[in-house]
């Protein structure tokens, strides 16, 4: 569904790709775990059409999107849940939705954001709120919302457990499985990497740019060298 | 005041004598070819808008501010210049009630061009400490509508304080026959303008400036306080620009509020950034061109005209060749110029540099290398009890680190450990709800950042932060330069000896927005230990670097850190990098510091591969 | 008391108009942190076109559709020949070729126009006054002031109830983020050019009006004043910049009846002293909008 072939952002800048690959196929649940540095994120914003490129291509839905506007990329189906999360913070939660399905009719909008008040009642509570006023976890799950709200056909989230309490942790975890049941296409950059694994269908690891590793998620667990292989030591 | 006397006095003074005949010697030419009196009133004005847009150069460039008040500063030289020089006779004429009983005074011309500098240099300070007020760096926006405000507000103060100024339609004159006549004067302030403008530009005050310029939170972090430096530059740049505003009054032969107001603010910057803003050649360049443009355009603007023999007869292209078509060329000039080629035509090109690089400099020989010092084993750098939490979130709990002189303490954890949150708390950019931190006992909690690296502490950039339009050379220069005034009692090391620690004398003239990445990352290295700190405060250094370039750079870290005598605090993702250099390790998750030891007790700590990997056993 | 409500009313009048160019001045600063001293001419060009329109003659019936919609259209055609090709340069670039439109427009105007004012009339009405007890208000206040409060409850339900609306306020927030959600940058960009014009049209209609002349540099002081405004409410706040250009308008006509006769025609020059203050002592402006430092 995804394709990354010979991804290389230019030489010298900050967090660069060389040469970095990957498949993502449909209903798939793919890890992209790395110490930070690693361009992690760099990977997933040039996928998204945020970072320009300097080789390489990447095919999504049989189309090449390679070096297209990031808004030409969403309207193809592929959604990013960006590091940090960046909901709006000074709009509510149902504009912060709203938002999230620009593209969409306001027929559908109606009906999707029913689906959404469904899978993450939290937000209901809060559905008139500035979403600034929210929790870490409340915004995680507003910023996932956000994103689903396009109908994506691949959803990529980057550090969705970044800066939350383990019970928050856990809850972003059941939410990758819920989503997964849903037949839903995910691409998840992780820090916590075994917890990543266990979830995850296939993962890669990424270090200094490049991708070290690959397999489904209990091969890489079971790898030894892991520890060593993911920070270098 | 100047780190070299050949490069950044001799050469000035050559270059500006050349760009001063040359400018000078153009005009005489084109007034000699025409020989007429409209040819050389042409030259006089040129002259003098040179005088001003250096003038303006000296602060634009420097500081990267958009001043559009420097007009402003004219007309306030310009009115005082001519209610003192005008003679009490016609003064009765114009402004018979003037206050202050400026009507019945009269002054030489050069005395009143001297009140005219002082009075305008006092409202300066004003403005000055208003732009210091609102944040001013380059770029901001803010900063540029005070000076547009100051260009309104002199406008209409000369337009409706008639007792003073004659008014709007009034306005001063001189009597017939006594309106500057020889050049002298003009060709006197012209050359000192240029000088002025070109040594400040070479001298301590103006490299800082330029280094704020460039990258304003990068040169804090060097100690310079850019607020200063604009100071410094505002009011030398509006010396030059009253002395010249007083001329062209005296040269024009009376004042209005609109000699001095958007029209001639649009022509000034307009000349100043089609030249090159950031260059005294390019303010020079661009008055001539400009000058050439517009006296093109006015004459086809008239009925056509002859260039050597062919006939340019307008009248088929009316409807473009038109009178007041100049005004239209300035508008055009400066949108094209913005679109196309925002640097100007000579971006930051200075003719004397040029010069002392192709025949001044002479061959170079390599310095001295340099041995490595003692460390300074008695300093210490202590953080404690440092507790920061934005909204409820708690970024930091508790954490703290010591560092001993000479020692090289390294930070890791997971993203979103609070790392950054600490680095931005000792650096000065994030304040801490509890907490000190100290070296040597003398505490820098809550000091500008600034006041931090002249203390000791001096960081890197994680995303790099270097001053792209200065050399590699002039980028440890300001260091060096901030490091011989404030770190005195350290070893202020040679700054070329320390390029060639570096491994950098061989791209030593190169800007450092040319440099590639790896070079960049030394040039940053270098910079820092520039300043003679106590401790080195290194915020990802290997950020974006492979395997093998991580493993030169602990070397060069090593080395450069044992060169100035510094302790290293060193924060990095990469494993390995960070075991390979630290004598120590600190640990951070959740905020807080769960482990620390030296890199084999770290590495074996359960809790740090749990941290790393997030294992969900070991809780 | 009757004094100071008379001088409220017409400080609001004034303040209304002001309110108007800033609130457009805001709305593209906020989404392309342009500040436009290009703003003034949507109201230079509608100007032209309003004495066009009298020696052709028409009637305000007609030329108050004309300015709004020749102020939209040229701030659109000015975004797409200029600004469009300075997107995401730097802030020095982009108000020197704000300027660089702004003199080129004016300049134009001077070429082939000339330099001469060129005069129509007011509306009949303008002049006319209602007497309220012993206040004596002006119609065209009381008309600004309405039209005003109607414009910016409908900006405020474009803005808050419409895609558009959420559109421009998501992109203003974070303009990547907004295209991650599928914000068409272009379209985005436009739309903020076309309120902006329309806003200043609206606006326009009651400056000409009160003008009752036009002349090559007659935007000068609408964009100065709409960009003051903008920064005494705090750059980035579409509040700030209704209460910035409302405060403004208060001041001039306050201060000019609290100061001397003698000096009363240096009315600008005192107002321009008070937001200098203001700056020394607030420099993000009225309702400031925190600027946070990245590194």
């Amino acid at each position: 569904m995804l394709e990354v072939s010979g991804l290389t952002t230019a030489y010298g800048a900050i967090n660069a790709l060389r040469d970095a690959n990957l498949t993502v196929g449909e209903g798939e649940v793919v890890g992209l775990i790395g110490p930070n540095g690693a361009g992690k994120t760099t990977l997933l914003g040039s996928i998204a059409g945020l970072l320009p490129i300097s080789a390489g291509a990447i095919h999504f839905d049989g189309a090449d999107i390679t070096s297209t506007a990031p808004e030409k990329i969403l309207r193809s189906g592929l959604a990013l849940v960006p590091e940090h999360r960046r909901i709006f913070s000074d709009m509510t939660v149902e504009e912060n939705l709203k938002i999230g399905g620009i593209t969409t009719k306001a027929s559908e909008r109606a009906e999707l954001l029913d689906e959404m008040v469904e899978l993450f009642p939290v937000l209901r509570d809060k559905w008139d709120t500035p979403a600034g006023y929210m929790s870490g976890g409340e915004a995680q799950q507003l910023a996932i919302a956000r994103a689903l709200m396009s109908k994506p056909k691949l959803i990529m989230m980057d550090e969705p457990s970044l800066g939350l309490a383990p019970i928050l942790v856990d809850l972003v975890f059941e939410l990758l499985d819920t989503l997964r049941s849903q037949g839903r296409t995910i691409l998840v950059v992780e820090q916590n990497a075994t917890r990543m694994l266990e979830v995850a269908d296939r993962a890669y690891v990424l270090r200094s740019g490049e991708v070290v590793a690959d397999g489904t998620g209990r091969e890489l667990l079971e790898r030894s060298d892991l520890f060593d292989t993911f920070v270098g030591g | 005041m100047f780190p070299n006397a050949r490069r950044d006095i001799a050469f000035p003074i050559v270059g500006s004598i050349v760009l001063f005949l040359v400018l000078f010697g153009g005009g005489l030419l084109y007034q000699t070819i025409l020989g007429n009196g409209s040819a050389e009133r042409l030259v006089t004005t040129m002259l003098i808008d040179a005088i001003i847009v250096i003038g303006i150069q000296i602060y634009i460039g420097n500081t990267g501010i958009l001043s559009f008040g420097h007009i402003g500063f004219g007309a306030i030289a310009g009115y005082v210049f001519a209610v003192y020089a005008i003679s009490p006779e016609e003064k009765l004429k114009r402004i018979p009630t003037a206050p202050f009983g400026l009507t019945d005074t009269q002054v030489s011309p050069t005395v009143a061009i001297l009140i005219a500098v002082a009075v305008t240099v006092v409202f300066a300070v004003i403005v000055g400490i208003g732009l210091a007020r609102s944040g001013a760096q380059s770029g901001s926006v803010a900063a540029t509508v005070i000076t547009l405000a100051l260009l309104f507000v002199t406008h209409e103060v000369a337009k409706s304080w008639p007792e003073l100024t004659g008014g709007n339609r009034g306005g001063i004159s001189f009597g017939i026959g006594e309106s500057l006549k020889g050049r002298l004067p003009i060709l006197g302030l012209l050359f000192a303008a240029m000088l002025v403008a070109r040594l400040y530009g070479q001298s301590r005050s103006g490299k800082l400036a330029v280094a704020a310029r460039e990258d304003n939170l990068a040169a804090r972090a060097m100690g310079v306080n850019p607020l200063v430096q604009q100071m410094v530059a505002l009011l030398l740049s509006v010396v030059v620009v009253s002395g010249g505003s007083s001329l062209r009054v005296w040269q024009i032969g009376s004042i209005l509020p609109d000699r001095f107001f958007f029209d001639y603010a649009m022509l000034t910057l307009v000349m100043l950034i089609v030249g090159g803003r950031n260059s005294v050649t390019g303010a020079v360049l661009g008055v001539a061109v400009m000058t050439a443009a517009r006296e093109l355009a006015r004459r086809l603007g008239q009925d056509g005209f002859e260039v050597f023999g062919i006939g340019l007869d307008g009248a088929p292209l009316d409807w473009v060749f038109r009178e007041n078509l100049n005004s239209v060329v300035l508008g055009l000039a400066m949108v094209a110029f913005m679109i196309w080629r925002p640097t100007g035509i000579l971006e930051d090109w200075e003719f004397d540099q040029w010069l002392y690089k192709t025949v001044g400099r002479g061959d170079e020989v390599e310095p001295e290398r340099l041995t490595e010092l003692d460390s300074v084993s008695e300093t210490a750098f202590v953080a404690s009890g440092i507790n920061v939490s934005f909204g409820g979130f708690k970024a930091l709990t508790d954490a703290g680190i010591t560092a001993n002189g000479g020692e090289i303490v390294g930070i890791i954890g997971p993203n979103g450990a609070g790392k950054t949150t600490f680095v931005n708390v000792i650096t000065g950019m994030v304040e801490p709800q509890s907490g000190v931190f100290s070296i040597d006992e003398e505490n820098l909690s809550g000091k500008a950042s600034f006041d931090l690296s002249r203390s000791g502490l001096v960081r890197t950039f994680q995303n790099l932060r270097l001053f792209g339009a200065l050399t590699v050379r002039e980028n440890i220069e300001v260091a060096s330069l901030v490091a011989s005034e404030h770190r005195a009692g350290r070893a202020v090391r040679d700054v070329d000896s320390l390029m060639l620690e570096a491994g950098l004398w061989d791209h030593r003239d190169r800007r450092a927005r040319e440099l590639d990445y790896g070079n960049s990352r030394r040039l940053e290295l270098a910079r820092a230990a520039a300043m003679a700190p106590s401790f080195m405060l290194l915020d990802e250094p290997t950020s974006g670097m492979s395997d093998s370039e991580s493993i030169t750079m602990i070397e060069q870290v090593r080395h450069m850190a044992a060169t100035v005598g510094a302790g290293v605090i060193v924060i990095d993702h990469d494993l390995g990098f960070i075991t390979g250099i630290s004598d120590r390790i600190y640990v951070f998750d959740q905020g807080e510091v769960i482990a620390d030891g030296t890199p084999e007790e770290v590495q074996a700590n359960p809790y740090v591969q749990a941290a790393y990997l997030g294992s969900a056993a070991i809780t | 008391m009757a004094e100071l409500l008379q001088n409220l009313i017409d400080g609001l009048g004034r303040g209304s108009i002001y309110a108007l160019l800033a609130l457009g001045v805001a709305v593209v600063f906020g989404i392309m942190h342009l500040l436009n001293f290009a703003h003034g001419e949507l109201i230079t060009i509608p100007g032209y076109l309003t004495y066009w329109a009298f020696n052709n003659g028409w009637s305000w019936w007609t030329v108050v559709p004309l300015i709004i919609v020749s102020a939209v259209i040229s701030s659109l055609l000015i975004e797409r020949v200029a600004f469009s090709r300075v997107r995401g340069a730097k802030d020095f670039t982009m108000l020197l070729t704000s300027f660089g439109v702004h003199f080129i427009v004016s300049a134009g105007f001077l070429l082939y126009i000339g330099a001469a004012v060129k005069p129509y009339p007011r509306p009949g009405w303008f002049a006319d006054t209602i007497s309220v007890g012993s206040l004596n208000i002006e119609v065209f206040d009381l008309v600004v002031i309405g039209v005003t409060a109607v414009v910016l409850a409908a900006t405020t339900w474009l803005l808050q109830r419409t895609m558009f609306g959420l559109a421009l306020r998501a992109a203003a927030a974070d303009f990547d983020t907004a295209r991650l959600m599928g914000v068409n940058s272009d379209s985005v960009i436009r739309g903020a050019f076309a309120l902006s014009g329309l806003l200043a049209g609206i606006a326009g209609v009651f400056w000409i009006m009160r003008e009752g002349q036009v002349t090559p540099t007659a935007g000068i002081n609408p964009m100065l004043q709409g960009v003051l405004a903008a920064l005494i409410g705090g750059l980035g706040s579409l509040r700030g910049a209704v209460l910035g250009g409302l405060v403004l308008g208060l001041a001039e006509v306050l201060l000019r009846s609290w100061l001397p006769v003698g000096i009363q025609n240096l009315t600008t020059g005192f107002v321009f002293v008070m937001i200098a203050l203001l700056f020394i002592f607030r420099p993000g402006g009225l309702l400031s909008v925190p600027q946070v430092e990245r590194v």
